[in-house]
């Protein structure tokens, strides 16, 4: 059998002469390039490249729709939208086609920072200026970052729970998304923050359902036997309330507890909607920043302001009942 | 007259459907014709979609977009590491199995790479051996249980693959690991970040390691003993067995090659992401089939060319990258990269046997 290890052999030989035997040239060394932004005015046409992460998921989804609709409005503005489905290396060839295609502007929602900073710094030194929404990348090789601030997110629900839902104190559980997962860390921190002015509110429990429903569901079942006390749930986002809802509803506990989530996507599935239907008694936006990129590549582009700032943090909403259907008709939302 | 007349065989136009007949029996040099064409028929393709390409990007300044270095270079690098999966996976479907693990083992060695780099401290070498070695195992592994234990491939590799990135999770605890350059402590060699650059500023590192390992893939194929013996299993394992191939051990070295193979692309995925992340290289396994599939290599096993896959792992880079350059939505290039495959596995189907 000597031929076929020889065989392996003859691979993993070519396979290290090949790695060792170059001489390379390290990538990107940005020669700053001709100024995109130099070429900015009104009345012209710009293409601008739209690079998601993964367009599987509603909110992104939601992203990519917020930004092809604000930009109708924009006259010249033409958005292209490239899916690299949650893989980095597809992220990094989509940036790449949309530099080769010539693109005026690129806003970019990356998979994860470390993988896509270097193509984002490829873009930003010849010269595109680069928004980077939601997720960051590291360093600054970028124009501007927009993207929601999770513990402002959390607080605010921990103070609409110490004021508002529960002011007389009570039982919360508290459903996390994935470990983890930052917008888990900080949609717990500024949870906490909020409700310490309310110390009679007692955080019982804090379990994962890792954002999913079905999760939601199938944690809020254990909870309901742990603690059949509890007076409301805090989950970190929609999706999970819903399926903690439908626990309670199975145990016939739906009307004694009181839900809310997180993100408030303005979809016929999404968190204000169920406000509205009053499974929920309140979300809190979750910002996709969309809008906020079209309005910043206008003043990029057609305005040419030279001085954009270089983080915006986006407020939230609150959503109740009162406001359900005229935030969801604000946003945009299919009806 | 007697039936059947081979002169009406003969004047059959290529178009007409599939033919019914087992064995379309042409004169010798109209057969060979045929023949060569089905033989390159990824090449053709290739060459097919390279010209439409042409014709349909997008001009910038004078400069057709497709056709500029700086694209073309793009192209075979985003698809160096889904091509060179695929060479070892030509490998594994010549003998009529196939591997499913290849992503997930991508995923681990790229885990691997960031590690042992980053937390470890280990060096450049050192640190490739160790990867290949793992990815090599990994692959022989699951070749000695087909061979010995003789479940079929796609269980084991299917086992394989889930197993691979459950290793890949627990080693990375479930997080990307960061690769960061310099000679501290934390911090990879500088010289792995080659990986992720061009020789002379032209050539992609990736790409010259595709290429290179697809040339040496494909004369490895064409002129040993082993080419011979795995195209014998693939063939007729039987007749094979019987005429003294060692169908085992050749199941064993051509799982351990994909596995090492793998290993390679995820040690490539590292150096270009400079991050190791447990969840990379999902789906890859799929995307490398389909471009041995458009090689014209048969899933039965047997037949095929390592030629072919490269053509194949080409020609759907070029793909992705043209729908890319034209704007098309994303959902309708999954459509269109879907109807390529059948296209591609539909035309081996009308190649004719020959008798």
């Amino acid at each position: 059998m000597r031929y076929a290890r020889r065989a392996v052999a003859v691979l993993a030989l070519t396979v290290l002469a090949t790695t060792t035997a170059c001489s390379v040239e390290k990538a990107g060394d940005g020669n700053g390039g001709t100024d995109a932004a130099a070429q900015c005015g009104s009345g012209k046409d710009f293409l601008i490249g739209m690079s998601q992460a993964n367009n599987a998921e509603p909110y992104r989804q939601v992203m990519n729709d917020d930004i092809t609709n604000a930009a109708k409005d924009v006259p010249g503005f033409k958005v292209v939208v490239s899916d690299a489905a949650q893989d980095n290396s597809k992220q990094v060839a989509d940036v790449e086609n949309f530099i080769s295609q010539g693109i005026n502007l690129l806003i970019i929602s990356p998979n994860e920072a470390k993988p896509l900073t270097a193509v984002v710094k490829k873009a930003y030194d010849q010269g595109i200026p680069v928004i980077v929404l939601d997720r960051k990348v590291e360093g600054d090789a970028y124009t501007a970052f927009i993207g929601g601030d999770n513990v402002a997110i959390g607080k605010a629900a921990g103070e609409y729970y110490a004021k508002t839902l529960l002011p007389q104190g009570g039982k919360v559980v508290e459903i996390s998304g994935l470990p983890g997962s930052t917008p888990a860390a900080e949609r717990a921190q500024g949870f906490r923050e909020g409700i310490a002015g309310n110390p009679k509110i007692e955080i019982v429990a804090t379990q994962t359902a890792e954002w999913l429903r079905e999760k939601g569901q199938s944690v809020m079942d254990a909870m309901l036997k742990a603690h059949p006390d509890i007076d409301a749930v805090y989950s970190h986002n929609d999706p999970m309330a819903e399926g903690a809802y439908l626990a309670a509803k199975a145990a016939g506990k739906e009307s004694a507890i009181k839900f809310t989530g997180i993100d408030a996507l303005p979809v016929p599935s999404g968190g204000i909607k169920a406000v509205e239907q009053g499974r929920l008694q309140a979300t809190f936006q979750y910002p996709t920043g969309g809008r906020e990129a079209i309005d910043m590549a206008k003043k990029i582009l057609v305005d040419c302001q030279k001085d954009v700032p270089k983080t915006t943090t986006l407020g939230t909403t609150q959503i109740t009942k009162e406001n359900a259907a005229q935030v969801y008709t604000e946003l945009g939302g299919k009806q | 007259m007697n039936p059947p007349n081979p002169t009406a065989v003969e004047e059959a136009p290529a178009e007409t459907p599939p033919p019914r007949r087992p064995s379309l029996r042409l004169p010798r040099d109209r057969h060979a014709l045929v023949d060569n064409f089905f033989r390159f028929q990824s090449l053709f393709g290739l060459v097919a979609v390279f010209l439409i390409a042409i014709a349909v990007s997008p001009v910038r300044n004078g400069e057709n977009i497709f056709l500029s270095s700086g694209n073309l270079a793009n192209i075979v690098r985003a698809v160096s590491e889904i091509g060179i999966i695929a060479v070892g996976m030509t490998f594994v479907i010549l003998i009529g199995g196939i591997d499913l693990s290849v992503g997930a083992v991508l995923g681990l060695a790229a885990v691997g790479s960031a590690t042992l780099m980053v937390d470890s401290g280990l060096g450049i070498l050192p640190t490739v051996l160790i990867v290949l070695l793992i990815g090599t195992a990994f692959g022989a592994t699951q070749g000695a249980i087909v061979a010995r234990i003789g479940i079929q491939s796609f269980i084991v590799t299917l086992a394989g693959l889930q197993a691979a990135r459950g290793i890949a999770r627990m080693w990375s605890g479930g997080l990307g690991i960061p690769i960061a350059y310099g000679d501290g402590p934390q911090e990879a060699p500088e010289a792995f970040s080659l990986l992720s650059g061009s020789i002379n500023g032209v050539l992609p590192v990736p790409a010259v390691l595709f290429i290179a390992i697809g040339i040496g893939a494909l004369l490895l194929l064409r002129t040993t003993a082993f080419a011979r013996h795995v195209y014998a299993i693939g063939g007729n394992e039987k007749a094979a067995r019987l005429s003294g191939v060692p169908v085992r051990r050749v199941r064993i070295a051509v799982f351990a090659i994909s596995g090492l193979l793998a290993a390679l692309a995820g040690i490539i995925h590292a150096g270009q992401l400079n991050q190791g992340s447990p969840n990379d290289g999902s789906g890859y396994e799929l995307d490398a089939i389909a471009a041995v599939v458009i090689g014209g290599t048969s899933l039965a096993g047997g037949s095929g060319s390592m030629g072919g896959t490269i053509a194949g792992a080409l020609l759907l880079g070029i793909l992705n990258n043209i729908l890319a350059l034209n704007n098309i939505d994303a959902n309708v290039q999954l459509v269109v990269k879907g109807l390529v495959i059948v296209a591609a596995a539909a035309l081996q189907k009308l190649r004719p046997r020959i008798s």
